[in-house]
């Protein structure tokens, strides 16, 4: 007896000597930390791409959703972590409207980039229990009742910045009521507990099934998955809105960690099941390598911030 | 529905489906049946194992744990007198007396067929309600929540503990503690002493961990005095067996009974926060005051059994509605398979059935088949699980604490959840010392940010603070926290009057 439990001792030294030898990377669990609920639409393109970022990884990837303070608490949490590789942050462009609207102060460049992932445009959506049927409709009303129209957002992230430029745009006024992420959106605006707000392609099915209503998207072209809706630039209205999400990792993370992160990136938004996956949700998959999306990252936080300058949110 | 409820049965029947629920009902079963460790300690251990799983193997087996357990803690219930969860308090009062009258095999399957037949009547309301539930629960926009929440609040503050002033302090403190971190709207860090981990606030589960698991076990550790009792009537190992069609025909020889302790566990389960504990005692109390022989009841009469066994088995039933439904747990083990099926990606709530329908059904489905699995499994193993009882404490208690540690840990990978874990550890110990409910708490905590939320939401809709009490439903659900309040208050007065019994401190909301 004595000695199986001396075996065992010698043998749990010998994992915990293995264990602290510089091991390539990566050699433990990655966790990928998605600032917002589960069942919204970050968390709804992270969970697709996280098994072939597995694969290609070689590791497993868990997904942490941390939500809270429009995806402010996550963005914090990724800042602190460790510069190991073994936290990615799953991110868009809220990082740069938040900072700017002064909800967070975390900024883009407190991590590296690792590649865009997809655009997402974004559709102007109304509750089944307004009377609005079109955009016109929803303008007149707008225009008789300023600032009754209640929207829900996630408070100075793209779910608002959206809205606030086709207010701008259209020259009206609408109310806004923090709603964080799309899923609890979705059910605050099935119940008519909201007017409006900013979705995307993901809805589709609630639309064929009436219980929602799509007024406009705002792409350059009509989308090929939902002819019928108008682009806002067909209504006279100059808004274009995507959202772009991306992986990036702390500050202070090893080249070659990211390099390899980024390879992995590129491999995994290959995967015929994430393609799919996404066009069921009228994304499109844009790969972009750690360079191009550095140069990209800059020029969004630059439009950002003119975008919360002209929406006169601009708070820093 | 019919055939969306057939699709999930086949689906849960696949092999890696079934062994996971299985294995669920089965630790459930064991877990119950363990005094000391209660339905939510099995599902907290539980936990982490899923992590790898498929979302609906993780819920499976949870489920199997949920139905498991409220039936496994009447085996001791009956066989030793010592309840084995707080669900199974009631069972014993019958239960053991008819066990020490020579008929340890008829008590025994009389609460398990009673919490099947229970569980199965749970189950099909599960199903019929949820749907229409969920459609209901669209129509609650923030000033319903706040409302519901404010409800749910006042009803575990003023129902579980023996003070109702302690009680609200119990859920004060709950709320407060979601006040520490950055504030759910706008991310203003609050009360963080500058600490990056503080920003983030506490999570759910580590503070559930510490309230439950750890300060349960410490008081346990107290108590603890030699091997305890288990042991020497383990020892006689009684034969249990009986004729199974004789006890199912005297289980639905009373359908009375039956319907109406299955009806009393369903509305305290679909009530938020009240779980089990509470279920099977005004199940108990409820069969006692319709019986033509009260005086039976402590004696050994089978009506105290089936009141109680159906009603906790039923009680799973109406939980699950109230998650699925309206995204709220019904009780802590709910508010743990809330976290499973968060950390699955997946958002319970009013969108749930029809966004989700092979998962809704596939749960709805793992609970039915938990009922027939769990009485092959007692049936295969009740002179097995008596030896498990008997495993002395000192072994059983270090191996929970390691697993509430992992669990803690493996929940985020981070280790400053298990801080979080001891510091609540030690809050829920001198709560369970100086006699405050520990349900109120995990409520709060629970339920923080959704009041917070919520009212800021419907401020931001609506000035008008009125709406609050105008709007029919919130108005309603307002009216009865008041009246849950005053009951409450006049009851405390009633009891004191009466000079109040012992209070069993063990709670399992």
């Amino acid at each position: 007896m004595r000695k199986i439990v001396s075996l065992g001792v010698l043998f749990a030294l010998v994992l915990v000597a293995a264990a602290s030898l510089p091991a390539a990377y990566p050699d433990r669990p990655v966790k990928l930390i998605v600032p917002w609920a589960a069942g919204g639409d970050t968390d709804n393109i992270f969970r697709p791409f996280a098994p072939g970022l597995q694969k290609a990884l070689g590791a497993t990837v868990v997904i942490a959703n941390v939500g809270g303070a429009s995806g402010t608490v996550g963005a914090r949490e990724a800042k602190n972590s460790p510069p190991d590789g073994y936290t990615l942050y799953a991110v868009h462009d809220y990082i740069h409207s938040t900072y700017y609207t002064g909800v967070s102060d975390v900024k883009y460049s407190d991590f590296e980039p690792v590649c865009l992932l997809s655009s997402t445009p974004s559709v102007l959506t109304a509750s089944p229990k307004t009377k609005w049927t079109s955009w016109q409709e929803l303008l007149a009303d707008a225009k008789a009742r300023p600032g009754q129209i209640s929207v829900g957002a996630t408070l100075g992230s793209t779910s608002h910045f959206f809205p606030a430029l086709i207010e701008k745009a259209a020259g009206i006024k609408f109310k806004y009521v923090s709603y964080e992420g799309l899923a609890p959106r979705m059910n605050a605006i099935l119940g008519g507990h909201i007017d409006l707000t900013d979705s995307n392609l993901t809805q589709k099915g609630k639309v064929d099934a009436g219980q929602l209503r799509f007024l406009a998207i705002a792409t350059e072209k009509r989308s090929p998955e939902i002819p019928s809706v108008p682009t806002l630039k067909e209504l006279g209205l100059n808004v274009v809105f995507s959202v772009e999400r991306g992986l990036m990792v702390p500050k202070g993370t090893a080249g070659d960690v990211i390099a390899k992160l980024d390879a992995a990136c590129a491999q995994a938004s290959k995967e015929p099941a994430f393609a799919e996956s996404m066009k069921k949700q009228g994304t499109e998959v844009r790969y972009l390598d750690r360079k191009a999306y550095a140069e990209y990252q800059k020029k969004l936080d630059d439009l950002n911030r003119e975008l919360a300058k002209d929406l006169g949110l601009l708070k820093r | 529905m019919v055939e969306l409820l057939g699709a999930g049965i086949l689906n849960v029947l696949q092999a890696k489906y079934l062994l996971s629920l299985v294995i669920g009902t089965l630790a459930g079963v064991v877990g119950g049946a363990l005094p000391g460790v209660t339905i939510t300690m099995t599902i907290i251990l539980i936990l982490p194992f899923t992590f790898g799983l498929d979302p609906l193997q993780g819920l499976a087996a949870m489920t199997g744990v949920y139905v498991g357990g409220s039936a496994g803690g009447l085996i001791t219930a009956c066989l030793i007198g010592i309840p084995g969860t707080p669900s199974t308090i009631a069972t014993t009062f019958d239960g053991f007396p008819m066990a020490q009258k020579g008929q340890p095999g008829r008590a025994v399957w009389l609460g398990v067929w009673a919490s099947f037949w229970g569980g199965l009547l749970g189950g099909v309301f599960l199903i019929a309600a949820t749907g229409p539930l969920a459609a209901f629960a669209l129509q609650f926009g923030p000033w319903e929540f706040f409302s519901l929440f404010v409800f749910a609040l006042a009803m575990v503050a003023g129902l579980t503990g023996t003070s109702l002033v302690k009680g609200l302090i119990s859920g004060a403190i709950g709320l407060m503690a979601t006040i520490i971190g950055a504030d759910p709207i706008m991310g203003v860090p609050r009360l963080t002493l500058g600490s990056e981990f503080l920003q983030g606030g506490f999570q759910f589960l580590p503070i559930l961990i510490g309230i439950f698991a750890f300060a349960q076990i410490m008081t346990d550790i107290e108590k603890m005095s030699g091997g305890g009792p288990a042991r020497d009537v383990a020892r006689q190992a009684p034969s249990l067996s009986v004729s199974h069609l004789k006890i199912i025909a005297e289980v639905l020889g009373r359908p009375f009974l039956l319907l109406w302790s299955t009806f009393i566990g369903i509305l305290i389960g679909v009530l938020p926060a009240i779980g089990g504990s509470a279920a099977n005692i005004m199940a108990y109390d409820q069969a006692k005051k319709f019986s033509r022989h009260p005086e039976r009841f402590g004696t050994g009469t089978p009506e105290g059994i089936i009141a109680s066994e159906s009603s906790n088995n039923a009680n799973v039933g109406g939980s699950l509605v109230t998650i699925m439904a309206f995204g709220i747990p019904g009780d802590a083990v709910t508010a743990v398979m809330l976290g499973a099926m968060i950390i699955h990606g997946i958002q319970p709530g009013p969108l749930f059935i029809s966004q989700e329908p092979r998962l809704a059904y596939g749960i709805f489905a793992a609970y039915l088949l938990a009922h027939p699995i769990m009485v092959l499994l007692i049936g295969a193993g009740a002179r097995l699980f008596m030896r498990i009882v008997t495993v002395p404490k000192p072994v059983l208690i270090p191996v929970v604490l390691v697993f509430c540690v992992v669990g803690a840990y493996a929940l985020n990978n981070t280790i400053e959840n298990v801080y979080v874990l001891l510091l609540f550890g030690v809050v829920g110990y001198a709560m369970v010392k100086f006699a405050f409910p520990l349900a109120p708490l995990i409520l709060g905590v629970v339920l923080g940010d959704q009041i917070e939320v919520n009212l800021v939401r419907a401020i931001m809709t609506d000035a008008n603070p009125w709406l609050f009490l105008t709007r029919p439903i919130s108005g309603t659900l307002i009216a009865l926290s008041v009246v849950s309040v005053v009951l409450a208050i006049w009851q405390h007065y009633r009891a004191q009057a009466r000079m109040a019994e012992a209070a069993e401190p063990d709670v399992d909301f």
